[in-house]
């Protein structure tokens, strides 16, 4: 038995899924099952007048048709949202609040003949003036929500750290920037859109609900409490998903509609979301408008940050932000630096758009605070006249200061941000590309080097301060080893992409000295895994990982009495070495995990009972504090702004690896997200509250002919309070790799004196920038 | 999103046959483009199904129409609403009509408020193929009427 944790063993899951083999929602097609199609409005903002089913009722094949004012009649009209501050509309009563929202649903004997009916459903709308802009409802002209008892568009205030110290600090400060800076609206658009498929049984009272499902305990949970039905009588399985970044977080209306209609046809009905509803509908992320404000000494030392954030939550507060933190991780914002003073504040308000504000990579609002502070210390830099690498470096947290109290909050893990941001400067030849510049930019050619220092926070999250509906954010894990050494390993994770049926063997093989080919990982079954809160927020392997090592951990302590008892010695002179029990000063009397598990059901010891399990509920002391250092390469044609990127470097420090060949395929998987965000990616309203990126014509998903070629490098700095010093990756190439493009971008265009952007830096974005500054 | 267009079309009919055609629904139901079936209300008010196809969004869609003549006999405003596939449509158009006995300009204004699927495709087409059907419809009654002319 050699070492499993850090061997980039190839993905256990991957056979299936190449060979089509894979089980997705759609996939599932159970008897007389019925199909459910909603009816969208057109308007964003509009009192319904009436209904007429009728036409609708009359296509052959319909079994109903359901609205909001019958799931009114049956006190299920509302869902509530996930942190408590807000409930929301399954289907529209009343007022429609966004384009697309959810006004009736259609069930019938087949798609086509439900998607025909739903046509037909005659909704009488008178509209009302949209507001689509957060700075226009902030003024509250227009009140969005009449159910709600406080007449006000504004949703909440949140801040943290020191307002009056920061404000004297900046007012105190030689140099200052500010600038507001917007992390526009986007969509993560996941291949497999949301479904479900409700199956109750009126036999025997039980509802099974095939779900994608990013967090299927959480789900069951929230379908009892907006159904009634105990939670016992649910059953919720998630099968293959096929890729989720938060949208598949949310409980949506058409999971409820199809459950209401199953509960009262006594018949399975599936749903399954266009690519349309899926962007039109579904958990955004970002959507923030960030005044962000540093001070510096001349030299270059900060003294002073401070971020206000205005967010646009669309109609409903739907984000799955904490209770105590609204703004989610926000605090993050300081990033990698040291900050006498720092002070935050974030004030939401609601607007004639979807809900969600919880997706792509960073549900927490780290993706944004992160964009925020590494294009400020870039733009500080510039202000300084400094090489916005030595400025980082400057201010960056050392080694020493670690563990490290942030003004706003955090107590960061661990961290070597220079050792990091000195080996990717060494890989990409900084140097020299700054001389090449120099050259470039004396024949007035656009050539641009992007660097971002990122530190992200995962890993929700400790109990005490990180919940959802109040569940705290622990996650678990249970392992059975069979009698032949094999074995069964669940946990309340659920994948869609990430590798976990890989890289949980490989944890609890490294564990307990047994084949990770011989260790069947099962999640996404609530009848069968214990209760977990879900895979996002980069949370599976700094919680359900430490829950898997902690729990092989208590299968290898029983193990140890079931060796002692075979070794015929004491369990004090058994020692775990070399990924077996071992006598200890005896060499070559050992016995292995496999030895053992048989022993463990066929002659165990005297004194401890049958079998070889344990289960573990973690609750982490502290997030994990991933950090790393990209730096982009850019070329821009000055006749028509097009980007070039001509180099990606991304070094990660994600702590203890426990598959190399993962996290590469997760950081290359996150840059190209990066890249799009940075320079394709955004919903667009119009003033008239449309949606202007409802298809994949109008929304860029980037394919391997646009996505730069990745470079990747690693440091390793483990976690000190992860049981195997892994911090979680899935995230950090979203969260620190927009900046780097944009950083590089402005760097091109900064002698033409352009200071900002705001992404996407669209061709005509940049072309009109270049035409502006030389016009 | 609003959009707003214009046109012109010189008639070689008197003003008066000219006015008279554009306010009969019988007379203006079929000069609407790719129109499919039509029902006329009364001398002023007609449903019609059209054809419309701008870019991935195809299908028949349903509009209510109202000719509202105004007192003065050289203004006529023509409201139309309606759509299909989760879109809406609503056209405000009105045209002057001035002239003699033997000729007649018809100088036309619509503005256009889009929503919906409809609406996403606008940046890209939807402008010219709302000015394709609007200025359509204006041009034929300038067929039609033009027909009658040769006709008569």
């Amino acid at each position: 038995m050699t070492a499993t944790l850090g061997v980039p063993m190839k993905r256990k899951e991957d056979p299936r899924f190449i060979r089509g083999k894979g089980r997705y929602l759609d996939d599932i097609v159970l008897p007389n099952m019925l199909y459910l199609a909603l009816v969208h409005s057109p308007y964003p903002h509009a009192r319904i007048k009436s209904i007429d089913k009728s036409a609708a009722l009359a296509v052959t094949g319909v079994k109903a048709v359901i609205t909001g004012e019958d799931l009114n009649a049956a006190k299920l009209e509302w869902l509530p949202t996930f942190h408590g501050f807000d409930k929301q509309m399954v289907l529209a009563f009343g007022k429609v609040l966004y384009q697309y929202q959810e006004v009736a649903g259609v069930i019938a004997e087949t798609r086509e003949a439900a998607a025909d009916a739903a046509e037909l459903v005659e909704v009488e709308y008178e509209p009302l003036d949209p507001v689509v802009d957060p700075f226009e409802s902030m003024k509250d002209a227009v009140i969005l929500r009449d159910d709600r008892e406080e007449k006000t568009n504004h949703i909440y205030h949140w801040e943290v750290g020191k307002r009056d110290e920061t404000d004297a600090a900046l007012a105190a400060s030689p140099v200052r920037i500010k600038e507001r800076i917007v992390a526009p609206r986007c969509h993560p658009a996941p291949l497999e859109p949301c479904g479900a498929i409700a199956d109750m049984n009126t036999a025997t009272g039980r509802l099974t609900v095939y779900l994608t499902s990013q967090a299927p305990h959480v789900h069951r949970t929230a379908f009892s409490l907006v159904t009634g039905i105990p939670e016992d009588k649910i059953h919720i399985i998630s099968p293959d998903v096929g890729g989720g970044f938060g949208n598949k977080v949310p409980v949506y209306p058409g999971y409820v509609v199809a459950t209401v209609a199953s509960v009262i046809l006594g018949i399975p009905v599936k749903w399954v979301e266009s690519r349309t509803e899926n962007l039109t509908t579904t958990g955004f992320a970002r959507d923030y408008h960030m005044d962000v404000e540093l001070g510096a000494t001349t030299d270059g030392k900060l003294t002073a940050l401070k971020v206000s954030t205005v967010a646009d939550h669309g109609a409903f507060d739907a984000a799955a932000d904490p209770r105590k933190y609204p703004a989610g991780m926000f605090g993050i914002v300081t990033g990698s630096y040291v900050f006498p003073a720092a002070f935050a504040q974030v004030d939401a308000y609601f607007t004639n758009k979807p809900p969600g504000g919880i997706a792509y990579r960073c549900s927490f609002r780290v993706t944004e605070a992160a964009y925020a502070i590494e294009r400020a210390m870039d733009i500080l830099a510039s202000e300084l006249k400094m090489d916005p690498v030595e400025l980082r470096s400057l201010n960056f947290i050392k080694n020493e200061q670690f563990p490290f109290a942030t003004p706003l909050g955090f107590v960061y893990d661990s961290g070597d941000y220079e050792t990091t941001m000195r080996k990717a400067l060494s890989l990409i030849g900084y140097d020299d590309l700054r001389k090449e510049q120099a050259e470039k930019r004396q024949r007035g050619d656009l050539m641009g080097i992007g660097v971002s220092t990122f530190t992200e926070v995962v890993g929700a999250g400790p109990g005490k301060h990180f919940d959802i509906l109040g569940i705290k954010m622990f996650d678990s894990a249970e392992i059975r080893i069979h009698p032949t050494g094999a074995g069964i390993v669940r946990a309340g994770t659920r994948h869609q992409g990430q590798g976990h049926e890989t890289t949980w063997a490989q944890i609890v093989g490294e564990e307990l000295g047994l084949d990770p080919q011989d260790l069947l990982v099962e999640e996404g079954d609530t009848d069968t895994a214990p209760y977990g809160l879900g895979t996002y927020a980069s949370r599976s392997t700094p919680v359900a990982g430490a829950a898997l090592a902690l729990a092989a951990r208590r299968v290898r302590e029983k193990a140890r009495k079931i060796a002692a008892h075979l070794l015929e010695a004491s369990e004090d002179d058994v020692e775990w070495k070399d990924y077996k029990f071992s006598l200890k000063g005896v060499p070559g009397k050992a016995v292995t995990m496999k030895e053992v598990a048989f022993a463990a059901y066929t002659n165990p010891a005297p004194d401890s009972e049958p079998g070889l399990e344990a289960t573990y509920y973690y609750d982490p002391p502290n997030m994990t504090f991933p950090f790393g250092t990209y730096v982009a390469v850019v070329d821009i044609d000055r006749e028509t702004g097009a980007v070039d990127v001509r180099r990606f470097l991304a070094v990660d420090d994600c702590g203890t690896i426990i598959n190399p060949m993962i996290v590469e395929g997760q950081v290359h998987g996150g840059l190209t997200e990066g890249y799009a965000i940075a320079f394709m990616q955004e919903i667009k309203y119009d003033e008239a509250g449309n949606n202007l990126n409802t298809n994949f014509t109008e929304y860029l998903v980037p394919t391997a002919l646009e996505s730069p070629s990745w470079e990747t490098a690693r440091t390793v700095t483990p976690s000190p309070h992860h049981p195997l010093g892994a911090k979680g990756v899935g995230e950090s190439p979203n969260v620190g790799s927009p900046q780097a493009f944009v950083n590089a971008v402005m760097d091109a265009l900064s002698p033409l004196g352009v200071r900002h952007i705001d992404m996407p830096l669209t061709r005509e974005k940049v072309w009109q920038a270049i035409r502006g500054a030389t016009a | 999103m609003n959009l707003q267009f214009s046109g012109n079309e010189v008639i070689s009919r008197s003003k008066t046959d000219v006015w008279n055609f554009v306010n009969d629904s019988n007379s203006v139901a079929p000069c609407l483009p790719d129109v499919i079936d039509y029902q006329i209300k009364d001398e002023h008010h007609f449903d019609a199904t059209v054809g419309v196809a701008v870019g991935p969004v195809r299908g028949k869609f349903k509009f209510k129409i109202e000719i509202d003549p105004q007192s003065d006999g050289e203004h006529v405003n023509l409201n139309i609403s309606g759509g299909a596939l989760g879109s809406v449509v609503d056209v405000a158009a009105d045209a002057d009509i001035t002239g003699d006995t033997t000729s007649t300009a018809l100088d036309w204004n619509a503005t256009a408020s889009v929503r919906g699927p409809v609406a996403t495709v606008g940046g890209r087409v939807l402008q010219t193929q709302a000015q394709r059907i609007i200025g359509a419809t204006f041009s034929n009654i300038k067929t039609q009427l033009s027909n009658r002319t040769t006709a008569s």
